[in-house]
């Protein structure tokens, strides 16, 4: 392993504490826990909504918090829930009295740790909503999407729900739009090698040389199948066929796209492959609203990608559309 | 029969050294159906809730349960450190206001960290999970309670030997949950590593008792 790290068992703090001291306008943290962390820049009266998970997705989770999307993420360790109380403890800070809507990954650990903080903070009166993103095809089957775990999508229901919140609408109705979000939306990864979690130097699981894994989730898990290396256009074909016959996406659909990295992709690669997206949708009569490139969810060192696709309506249209600033993404009004 | 504060703390200090002495148990069964850090926040977890307890003078078991459940799943917010944590905080709320604990007791606070963790997972029975060792020891202390066993250490017996019972049932167990689902070809015949630390629970009181 070839890394840039003092002591792995500092990597989480260590990252962490260099956010705050690049951003200390933006974000602050409370408890004096670095892993509570908040907007510096509270909206008195508007629905709080937080998100939280494991660290080693950068820009996922805590890169959403800032203007126009989230206001608070608990901060676990690689791949590990926060904790109930740090939870409850983002959730005290970011509730105005409108309530919190909690939007994270569904993962059993995360679930259950929200589910507590939940019942903590109820002692304080604040009312909170869940929405579990769930948009990766790969991880459960149609009419199963409630078992599927939550990947790079999650940014458009982050981004939907920040814009009903600012639009200062009330938590049921801000809910309601993230979850039509969450429900619009499909994800499908692409792993073409494992990652290293710090702590332990190791790879948790592998991805031979010469071969890639279709549907792999972003903390190594199994997908649909392992085959040799495919090229960029016949990746796209198979991960957007998924896709569409999932979303059952047709001629006259309007979509937007989310072309993610998973960390070790170069920005080229993306936009080889976002070519043949484009080339495939517009072939089939979708047309597409916006598209965004980057790295949104990654899983450290992977290399791979994943392509999000979220079916569009009028009104998913107006919260997708509206500005958003944060210290990792800038998004001008569409 | 009476179950003293003293015997409770004891309890967590057994605990904390079962779930040490099983760490590296613990960690191979867990790598090979899960994220292979069982063992380590088990007794990490196990650990801080026995910090928490020794620091506290509260009497109320009840409130002591919850210090040692909160500790355990700040400590370790992981899956089964969240369910082990929801145990004691359902046992916390099965034990308010009791200073010690007859027969009725020990099986309020079985049945308490089965629902605990019950409520908090929603798994069920049957499911290969670390409610196959927690539900029959919950059902054992009750029967034995009901039997009119006025014996602590003899109804803890009853209750580990019916966990154990559980713990081996589940290699049989398909399981639908998590990793374990993934990797569910090559489980048959092996425990599940979550119903062994459920079971550990139960050893802790034979020994502290």
């Amino acid at each position: 392993m070839q890394r840039l790290l003092n002591k792995p068992e500092d990597y989480v703090d260590e990252m962490l504490k260099g956010i705050y001291a690049a951003y200390p306008d933006s974000v602050k943290y409370v408890n004096d826990d670095l892993r509570c962390y908040c907007t510096a820049k509270k909206k008195e009266g508007k629905v709080g909504i937080m998100t939280g998970g494991g660290s080693g997705h950068l820009p996922l989770f805590l890169g959403f918090v800032g203007d126009g999307m989230l206001d608070g993420c608990a901060i676990g360790g690689v791949f590990q829930s926060p904790s109930a109380e740090q939870i409850a403890n983002v959730t005290r800070e970011i509730d105005s009295g409108a309530g919190v809507l909690y939007v994270y990954g569904n993962y059993t650990g995360d679930i259950m740790n929200f589910e507590m903080a939940e019942e903590l903070v109820d002692f304080d009166d604040i009312k909170c909503l869940h929405v579990k993103g769930c948009d990766d095809v790969a991880s459960s089957d149609k009419g199963d999407e409630d078992k599927r775990r939550g990947v790079a999508g999650i940014y458009f229901v982050f981004k939907c729900a920040g814009a009903a919140a600012d639009a200062m609408l009330p938590l049921e109705e801000v809910a309601r739009i993230a979850q039509k979000a969450n429900d619009s939306v499909r994800t499908f990864g692409v792993a073409l090698s494992p990652c290293i979690i710090p702590e332990n130097g190791k790879a948790n699981f592998s991805v031979k040389e010469g071969e890639m894994e279709l549907g792999m989730g972003i903390h190594g898990e199994p997908g649909i199948e392992v085959c040799p290396v495919k090229t960029a256009d016949e990746t796209v074909d198979y991960m957007l066929g998924r896709i569409l016959k999932d979303l059952e996406a047709a001629e006259g659909d309007e979509v937007a796209v989310l072309m993610n990295g998973l960390g070790a992709t170069p920005l080229e690669e993306l936009y080889i492959m976002y070519r043949r997206v484009h080339e495939v949708l517009t072939g089939k009569g979708i047309k597409v609203y916006f598209a965004k490139l980057g790295e949104f969810a990654t899983s450290m060192d992977m290399i791979g990608a994943s392509i999000s696709v979220m079916k569009l309506d009028e009104e998913l249209k107006k919260y997708l559309s509206t500005p958003a600033d944060t210290p990792f993404i800038h998004q001008n009004a569409i | 029969m009476q179950i003293s504060r003293e015997d409770v703390i004891r309890f967590f200090e057994k605990t904390s050294d079962e779930m040490n002495a099983n760490k590296d148990y613990l960690i191979e069964l867990d790598a090979n159906s899960g994220d292979g850090d069982l063992g380590l926040t088990m007794s990490k977890g196990f650990a801080a809730a026995k910090e928490k307890v020794l620091a506290s003078d509260e009497k109320d078991l009840g409130k002591l349960f919850f210090a040692a459940g909160s500790a355990l799943a700040s400590a370790v917010p992981s899956t089964m450190g969240t369910l082990m944590g929801s145990g004691l905080l359902g046992a916390a709320k099965a034990l308010k206001g009791r200073e010690s604990l007859d027969a009725e007791g020990f099986a309020a606070f079985a049945q308490g960290y089965y629902d605990g963790a019950q409520k908090r997972g929603k798994a069920n029975p049957g499911e290969r999970t670390l409610l196959d060792s927690l539900k029959p020891a919950a059902d054992a202390a009750k029967a034995a309670a009901e039997a009119g066993c006025d014996d602590a250490k003899e109804i803890a017996r009853k209750a580990y030997e019916a966990a154990c019972a559980g713990v081996e049932a589940t290699k049989d167990m398909a399981p639908v949950y998590g990793k374990a689902f993934v990797h569910r070809e090559k489980l048959h015949g092996v425990p599940d590593q979550g119903a062994i630390a459920g079971s550990l629970v139960y050893k802790a009181w034979t020994e502290a008792l």
